[in-house]
């Protein structure tokens, strides 16, 4: 059987105006890459706060490793790493001085780690953190974050800061961690990243969980974007029918997503006349603007 | 270990600073004396402190100081000692806690495998080396300076038992900056509010020598508790000021660590 590493039962932090996060309920299981979507004041920093104890919940509870977060956060911790959004360290401290004291709160010897992964990502362990620009202060908290090879790696929208390059190097890290055993809580509102990285995500909004769904799922099974060009003109209603969302029709140009049986709408696709045809698999943005605009 | 080690170092460069002014504030105030002594004799000094309207002894804080002597006019200038360094207490207090907040670091050193009790202890054990840095600094310059111009005089008796009494004064402020830190949602106000509440206690003090009555208020305000003028000439510590500040700095201390663990830190 397998255990789950993060389990949130009902999480609520209530703060005294809309922010917050009411009612969270997912589990995120051994070894996944595990995706958690929303915009930003979605609740996505304030869940994570509260899995690290940084604050409290008001009601509800989570558990990791099966521990329950409020009673046992310190031992919780030993396994964890975090990258926060935003990253700020001690100004005036060198790299190598930073990561060691990071290091320090673990029993382990971290230094061959902290070498080999600031050579993988290219950083200069003798600057000081005031004088590194922000993509180097990011590579900073990834390498902080890993260096005690955590059971359980959290990372708040990693990639802002980073070039593309920088970015790639990253996931190909992540993905390394993953291989070995560790499992992944990635946050993000940018969908590409969690699109590829991602065995399962959750898409919160306003601080409610709005879909937890696996990837290959949301991706496959639910919409497809049909564009189609026509001989002539077709009335509007003639697509307006059950699974059809966002329907536009500009002239002879229409398009639309679908979700449901493919042979009715190819059925309907087949009984007129047409120029052109595009079936696309819509990106996870557009998957996503759509349980919002619903949702919303 | 790893917390308080980085705090020490992190603090050293303002502790030394702290330090300088200490001694400078010391020689300076001395030399005063030096000065006066030679221009003018003792006693005309006395007179004319005597001729001063009350309010003015209060607030240069001379009241009842034999001036020919140096331990008379140290009296008064431990008055400005004190106030440095329950200052640097207060201070040091409060931005030793707030300050993983304020610089946001909180979200580094509060994930790490520690509890919020052990960052605390970590922390409040550099704040206090610092003070007894401090501490000593003022003791050890104080004796070589002021023994410099008594011409014989014993006064290493009096400086000793004022830097007890200081040294509980910088106890009870430290914590009393710690207790508001850790219990403050807006780190940046902690180290505001800890100075605000060090000032207007000080100023009570000073209001109630110029009233003369208020007396119940003198428990109120920590620079009632150890002043110069009743700690020499053979008063020593009393024993209600000593109690009285044992019972704040163990409130202080219960506040500080309740406060701390309960509460949400601010990102």
């Amino acid at each position: 059987m397998s255990v789950s590493v993060i389990e949130l039962n009902q999480l609520t932090k209530a703060y005294g105006s809309a922010r917050g996060i009411s009612n969270l309920s997912f589990t995120v299981e051994q070894g996944e890459i595990f995706g958690f979507i929303g915009p930003n004041g979605a609740g996505k920093s304030t869940t994570i706060r509260t899995l690290l104890g940084l604050i409290k919940p008001t009601s509800g509870s989570a558990a990791i490793f099966g521990k329950d977060t409020v009673q046992h956060g310190t031992e919780i911790r030993k396994e964890i790493g975090y990258l926060p959004s935003e990253v700020f360290y001690y100004d005036h401290m060198k790299v190598k001085d930073l990561l060691n004291y990071s290091a320090s709160f673990y029993k382990k010897d971290c230094r061959s780690r902290i070498k080999e992964l600031a050579d993988s990502m290219n950083l200069d362990l003798n600057k000081r953190i005031n004088d590194l620009s922000l993509g180097n202060k990011k590579k900073v908290g990834i390498i902080q974050g890993l260096l005690h090879e955590p059971k359980l790696i959290i990372l708040d929208e990693p990639t802002s800061g980073l070039d593309p390059l920088m970015q790639q190097t990253f996931f190909e890290l992540l993905e390394q961690e993953n291989k070995k055993g560790a499992t992944i809580l990635f946050s993000s509102h940018i969908l590409s990243e969690v699109q590829r990285l991602c065995d399962r995500v959750a898409i919160i909004k306003e601080g409610k969980l709005v879909k937890l769904e696996k990837m290959s799922v949301l991706k496959a099974d639910s919409y497809k974007r049909i564009k189609l060009e026509t001989t002539a003109p077709i009335p509007l209603h003639y697509f307006q029918l059950s699974g059809v969302h966002e329907l536009e029709v500009k002239g002879s140009m229409i398009q639309f997503l679908y979700k449901g049986n493919l042979n009715v709408i190819t059925a309907k696709l087949a009984a007129i006349e047409i120029n052109n045809l595009w079936l696309e698999e819509p990106d996870l943005e557009e998957i996503f603007m759509h349980y919002y605009e619903r949702e919303g | 270990m790893n917390i308080f080690r980085r705090e020490l170092k992190a603090t050293r460069k303002s502790l030394l600073i702290w330090c300088i002014g200490i001694i400078v504030m010391i020689i300076s105030g001395m030399g005063k004396y030096e000065g006066m002594s030679v221009s003018a004799t003792g006693q005309s000094m006395n007179e004319l402190v005597a001729n001063m309207p009350k309010s003015l002894q209060v607030i240069l804080g001379i009241g009842t100081f034999d001036l020919s002597k140096a331990s008379g006019y140290y009296g008064v200038l431990f008055l400005y000692l004190l106030m440095m360094a329950t200052i640097h207490a207060a201070m040091l207090g409060a931005s030793m806690i707030s300050k993983e907040e304020r610089d946001k670091t909180a979200e580094f050193l509060l994930v790490k495998p520690v509890s919020r009790s052990f960052v605390l202890t970590a922390k409040l054990l550099a704040a206090l080396v610092n003070v007894m840095v401090v501490g000593l600094v003022m003791w050890i310059s104080s004796v070589v300076i002021v023994n410099n111009y008594s011409h014989g005089e014993y006064v290493n008796g009096d400086i000793a038992l004022m830097m007890a009494g200081m040294f509980i004064l910088q106890l009870l402020f430290l914590m009393i900056g710690a207790m508001i830190a850790a219990n403050s949602r807006h780190a940046k106000r902690a180290v505001s509010w800890s100075t605000a509440i060090l000032l207007v206690t000080f100023m009570l003090a000073l209001g109630i020598d110029l009233s003369g009555k208020l007396d119940l208020l003198a428990y109120v305000t920590p620079f009632k508790y150890f002043e110069a003028k009743n700690v020499m000439y053979g008063g020593g510590l009393s024993k209600v000021s000593v109690g009285l500040s044992v019972a704040i700095i163990g409130i202080c201390s219960v506040l500080t660590y309740v406060g701390y663990n309960r509460r949400d830190l601010n990102m």
